[in-house]
Order: C-alpha cells, then structure tokens, then sequence
C-alpha cells in the first residue's frame, strides 16, 4: 500500500443508529413551546422571563458544580436547558425569580449533580426543585421580604391572581366551560394553561418515539377511574393541575422512569393512585409533583419486581444439567 | 408467510455493493499466514517445519483433541517458519507460514463417488476436512454432527443477517445444487430429519432458485425470514423457523436441531464428494471505501492486505477497516492479519457509515431493553460491566449475552456495552479458574 494508513480502531459494532441523547433532549424542549407561547399569550413576558432565568440558572449550576468535582462540562447533551425549562414551567408566572433560581439550584445541583450527573439522579431534578421550594417555605419567606423590591414583573401578571381550577373545585365554585379550561385558560402554573398543548407536545414525543404511551396512559387511565369512582368530573381532572406536564413531560423522563414497559405501568398507575390520594383527601397542591417524586425512589424496587425472563427462561428453572458433554475449551 | 423472532433491530442493508458480483477468485499471494488456531477448541499442532515443501491440500496443524480442526495449505510452497502473528482479534496465535510457489494452478480435488457411503466415513471426511462453522464462530463441525441427543431438525442458515454482507447470497445463488446436496448429507449423518433453509427476504433470486429447486425434495423447505439483526443468530432462526426455544445456557441440540451455515454446507460436500480439505472460501470486500466490492474465493492464510492490493487498495476516505460483518466484526489497526475460515468479509468503511464517538453514562431510555433478542438488561449489564461489579453485571444476564451489537446500536448515550460484557465474561472465567486452582 503505498498511503499511510490511518485506521480507527474500536471494539464491535461498528454501526450506529442516530439516536442521540442531545437530539432527544432537543425534541422534548420543542414539544414544551406550544404550551409556553400559550402561556406567554396570557402572561406576557413574565414567561419569558422566568424560562430564561431557570435555564440561565440550571446551566449555571451544572457549569460550576461540574468544575468544581473536575468532570467534564455536559452542557452539550441539553438536559441543563430541559431542567430549567421544565422547572420554569412548573411554576405560576407571577414567582418571583430568585425562588425559581432556588429551585433550579437545588434541582440541577443536587438532585442531579451530586448524585453523578445526568442518568445517576434518582429523582426527577425539575420536580425536586419545584418541591424543595415548597418545603423550604419557611426560608423562602425569609428571602421574600430581603429581595421584594427586586421583584420584577411586567404587565400582564395580573392575570395570574385568579384562582386555579383545581381550587375552583375544591371551593365548590362554579367553573368555566370544558373548552376554554382544555385550549387555554389562565389560571395556575405556566404549564397549566393548555391542556391542548401539552398534548401537542405529548403527541410530537410519542411521534419520535422518545417516550411511549405506557407511562402516560396508565397514570391518566388511573387518574380518570380514581376520581370518576370517587364522584368527581374526571374529564375535568385529567386538564386541570400539572397532570399532563406529569404525564408526557416529568413521569417518562428515562432516568427516573421503570426500564421495562411492564414496570412502567406499574409506575403510572402507582403514580395515579397517589395523585387521587393527594388530590381528592390532602390539599390541592402539586399533588403530581409529589406523586412522581414518591413513585421516583420506587423505580429501583419496580425493575426488581418486574423482571423479565431471558429468552428461553422459564419461570421454574429446572436444575440445571451440566451433562453436555460439548463444552467450549477456549 | 415470512416469519421472525422478537425484538432486535432493522438495520440499513448496504448489500448493494457487491450482492450482484459473482464469486471470483483473488490472484495467488506470495505467502500464506495459517493460524494453527482458527476455530473454536484446542489449537493444532504443527505438521511441517522451517524449511519443508508442502503440496497443495497437504495438512499441516492437527491435535488429537475432539474438539479442534485439522488446519490445512490450499496452495504448494516452501514453510518460511512457524511462528507467533497477530490474528484479526490481534492475539498473538501460533502460524506457519508458507512461500507460497509462483505460477503453479489453482488446485482441483476430483469427484468421487459417494452414494453409498457409511455415515461413519462421511463424519470421518469431514472431520479430516478441517471444516468449522463458517458463518463466523468457527465451531468445528464434526462435533456438531455428533449430538448426544436425536435431531429432529436441520436449519440450514442462509439469512445474512449482517449489512453489507453478500457472500453467502452469491453461494446460493450459485452454487444451489451444491448447497441441498451438502445439506442432504449433513442430514444422512444426523439421521435424515427434516431440513430447513432459512432466508432472509432481501435475498429474491436465492430464494426463488432454491424454491425452484425445492420442489421436488421430500422433507426439505425453504422459510423466508423478516430483514431483521440478528436473525442468523442460532437461538433466534431456531424460534423463527420452528418456534422453539434454546434455553440459556443450553445448546441447538438440546431442543433436537443442528444449525448450519450455507458455505459449511457446501464445505461438507466438497469434503465428502471432492475429499477437499477446508482451505478456501468466499468473502465480501465491500463498503464504500473501496473501489472494486465484490465475493471473493481466496485461501485461508491470504492477509487482509493481499485481498485489498490486488482489488485496487483503499479510498483515502476510509477511516476503518473490518473484518467480518459491521455488528460483530473486528476493526484492524494494520493489515498483516490472515484471514482464517470464519472470515466472511471485509469492510472498507468511511466516516459516513461508522463513527467513534465518546460515550456517556446510561439514561436508561430503555432501548436496548426493548431490543435485546435474549431479553436482557443490556443497561444493567453496561453499567455494572463498567464500575467493575462484575457479579451484578452477570445477574442481569451478561453470560448470556451473544455480543450481536443490537444494544449498542439503539443507545442513544453511544455506551460500548458489547466491551462491558467482554470484559465480565472475562473476570468471570478469570473466577473460574481461580475456583478450580483453590478445589485442587
């Protein structure tokens, strides 16, 4: 041969699909537009503003904790933006931002990074963010009064102040008609302002096969015969609260999710069992958001209790013979 | 009706390369590498020594063990030495090493006749043949011919499952009277069951000659499969063909059937008819790296090398090169290596098919779950394969991993996993042998 070779070498095999995880994590940020330029109609540039300052702040967080443990920077594989997308969409427009800050630190850097980056985090960042701020509300309130002049807000929250639909219903308050709540509706959480788009995107990710229909169908199916059992509006719901964003967006995120798809309804249905509980006899208060968190640290414990067979296997192994008498000898 | 098995991958064929390029032959190289191991078993012991004449055909590796393969020089010339060289897999494997005589012919082994032959000397010719499994696991076929059970069922496997693969296609596209006869006497020697060829759809014209050809056998047929990886693979063509299932840890035979490749086939009868020892076969050059694909006859000892010069060399855009199939196949960092009688291709690849990319950690998007044809947890197995926890890593199931590649191609974080399984298989024969020095 008279060029110079210059031979990769890699072990087997050699093929590979496209699939990629910063494609994946790309097409689940497009899958969340719709609903923030729903949200965005309704309240104006706080949107904007509070998604800009959760990925601002998740990219931040990632960025120093990794130079601080000495691993390479990840911002490249996407989930930083996803988290912080995810964790601004899970609050009301009206939050005040450095609680979505705080949310985001706790979120990215200790959910996530801590426990070794993306694929070692046990629970799913956003919604641990989202809750942390919840329980740390003692100290919230401290912050509160310290940065309340730095407050910033823009015309259009005023919106926010009108009740949830869900506290609607708990008051025994009359609701809007199905159809405004289902396309657009301006109460609650950023993510909370169309059902309709939510599941545009919902349907955009079971297209491109990042998540399949198991996990989302089995938590709603279980949410709809819950509370329908229970003697309230079940079509009403499956719009209201973050039940969607936790379906299609929070409960099929892969780290956090059952490996197999048996195990994977087991957890939607866990998960649906739960919200009902906290929706029908606690307070109405992010009851997803705990029930996916809770479901989180059972996922270990489902793909133990879901185990598949090998190919072959059968479930009352015979003992194994050890008469063959080929035996490979190398 | 076209059947399958559960889960796996469709893959992009590339077959269009060479599948319409006859089997040629290479020209004669100047020497011949012949590993003394190239199956899977105990490796031979040299017949010849530095300096000694051989003749085409001649023996020169055999070992007394069952399980072996007598290893033998297609082509007359003058032993150089017998030495260490690196094989594909780049071990270090014992060689002799032939001058290979310029301007002699290619060698022919006349036809006998064979009718009445006892099964005894057919075994007895294909033992003596060196033939191994030749759809790339080297197993030597004479061992497989001896089952300790009854065979109720011959598949005769020419799915190719493998993309860019075409050799086997060409065989039976050519060579199909061959390929039912030889079928027919690795039946006679089991006991004359049922045979089965199995297919893959993307192979038309095989299919319809051998159909054609099929008519008018009793107790022969031909099972089109779906274009799916890997449907060659034993334990899956099986329950494709005959919805039965190879337990883990167990053998074809432990559910009555024998698997073998389309080239065995035709190796066994040219064995038995031509009393032709294994010292030739076809390969696949192809990949859009190089600029003359095609099904290549070249004899076992050839270097990778000696096929790519004198096929016109390497584009500049190939960035790998390897030898076997683009799932299972070993990447060459030179390419001195010989190719032995498992070899069914070489790939010249370039950076649009075959990337080496960095890996992450698992996201445990499930993929590989879903798609594993053994069921199972190909992420696990990753996972603990890579801290080291080797145990774990063989509770989900690494032992019974055949290394197809199918987890690796769907990971959407690019994890080596096929590595991972390598090196648990290793520390746990590594424990074995441990175990059994402390028993002593």
């Amino acid at each position: 041969m008279n060029k110079a070779l210059n031979l990769q070498f890699s072990t087997s095999p050699h093929l590979h699909s496209q699939a990629n995880v910063s494609t994946a994590m790309r097409d689940v940020i497009i899958a969340l537009i719709p609903v923030s330029l729903v949200a965005t109609y309704f309240f104006k540039l706080n949107v904007p503003f509070l998604i800009f300052v959760c990925i601002a702040s998740a990219m931040l967080t990632e960025v120093i904790f990794r130079k601080i443990m000495r691993k390479p920077l990840s911002l490249h594989d996407g989930s930083a933006v996803l988290t912080g997308l995810l964790v601004a969409l899970c609050f009301s427009a009206a939050t005040p931002w450095w609680l979505a800050m705080v949310a985001t630190f706790i979120g990215v850097g200790l959910a996530k990074e801590l426990l070794g980056g993306l694929g070692w985090n046990r629970f799913n960042p956003a919604l641990f963010g989202r809750v942390s701020v919840i329980l740390l509300a003692p100290w919230i309130t401290f912050l509160n009064n310290e940065f309340f002049h730095w407050r910033v807000s823009f015309p259009g929250i005023d919106t926010v102040t009108q009740a949830t639909p869900l506290a609607l219903l708990q008051m025994g308050l009359p609701l809007p008609n199905m159809g405004t709540f289902f396309f657009g509706y301006p109460g609650g959480g950023i993510a909370e302002t169309s059902s309709f788009a939510l599941l545009l995107g919902g349907a955009y990710l079971l297209y491109k096969k990042h998540i399949s229909w198991h996990i989302p169908v089995s938590m709603l199916a279980t949410v709809f015969v819950g509370v329908a059992v229970l003697g309230q509006n079940p079509f009403f719901h499956l719009i209201s609260g973050g039940l969607l964003l936790g379906a299609f967006f929070m409960a099929t995120d892969w780290v956090t999710s059952p490996i197999t798809k048996k195990g994977q309804i087991v957890f939607g249905v866990c998960i649906g069992i739960l919200v009902v509980i906290f929706r029908i006899i606690l307070a109405p208060t992010e009851g997803v958001a705990f029930a996916i968190l809770i479901m989180n640290a059972f996922v270990p414990a489902i793909d133990n209790a879901t185990r598949r067979l090998k190919f072959g296997e059968t479930r009352t192994p015979v003992p194994a013979q050890q008469g063959v008498p080929v035996q490979k000898t190398s | 009706m076209v059947k399958t098995f559960e889960r796996g991958v469709f893959l992009p064929h590339y077959k269009k390369f060479s599948e319409d390029k006859p089997i040629t032959r290479l020209p004669l190289p100047r020497e011949l590498v012949i590993p003394l191991r190239q199956h899977t078993g105990a490796p031979c012991r040299p017949l010849v020594a530095a300096g000694d004449k051989v003749e085409a055909g001649q023996k020169i590796g055999a070992s007394d063990a069952f399980v072996s393969a007598a290893v033998h020089t297609g082509l007359s010339g003058v032993v150089r030495e017998v030495a260490k060289r690196p094989n594909i897999a780049g071990e270090m494997v014992d060689c002799v090493i032939i001058d290979v005589d310029q301007g002699q012919e290619f060698p022919t082994w006349p036809a006998e006749d064979y009718a009445g032959l006892p099964v005894d000397e057919i075994k007895a010719r294909i033992r003596e043949a060196g033939i191994v499994g030749m759809g790339g696991a080297a197993f030597p076929t004479h061992v497989k011919l001896s089952p300790p059970r009854e065979i109720d069922l011959v598949v005769i496997n020419g799915c190719e499952c493998e993309p860019f693969l075409t050799c086997d296609h060409r065989l039976m596209l050519e060579r199909a009277d061959d390929l039912i006869e030889g079928s027919r006497l690795i039946s006679k020697v089991l006991g004359g069951p049922k045979v089965i060829f199995g297919v893959e759809t993307n192979k038309p014209d095989a299919i319809a000659v051998l159909e054609q050809k099929l008519v008018k056998e009793k107790d022969m047929e031909l099972v089109q499969l779906d274009v799916k990886y890997p449907q060659g693979a034993e334990k899956q063509l099986i329950y494709a063909v005959s919805g039965r299932k190879v337990p883990p840890g167990k053998l074809p035979f432990d559910v009555g059937v024998v698997v073998q490749n389309v080239a065995t086939a035709i190796a066994v009868l040219e064995a038995v008819r031509n009393r032709k020892p294994l010292v030739d076969r076809v390969l696949t050059l192809t990949g859009p790296g190089t600029p003359n694909p095609g099904n290549y006859q070249f004899f076992i000892g050839t270097t990778i090398s000696h096929v790519i010069e004198s096929t016109g060399g390497l584009q500049d855009d190939v960035v790998k090169v390897v030898v076997g199939g683009p799932m299972t196949g070993w990447a060459q960092l030179d390419l001195q290596a010989p190719l032995t009688k498992g070899a069914g291709g070489i790939l010249a690849l370039t950076g649009e098919v075959t990337q080496v990319t960095d890996y992450m950690a698992c996201v445990r998007c499930g993929k590989c779950v879903d798609h594993c044809p053994m069921f199972l947890y190909p992420n696990y197995i990753g996972v603990y394969g890579e801290l080291g926890r080797y145990q774990q890593a063989e509770q989900w199931g690494a032992m019974d991993c055949f290394e197809c590649g199918v987890c690796v191609y769907v990971c959407p974080s690019r994890r080596p996993i096929v590595s991972f399984v390598r090196r648990t298989k290793k520390a746990a024969a590594e424990r074995h042998r441990a175990a059994t020095r402390q028993a002593l």
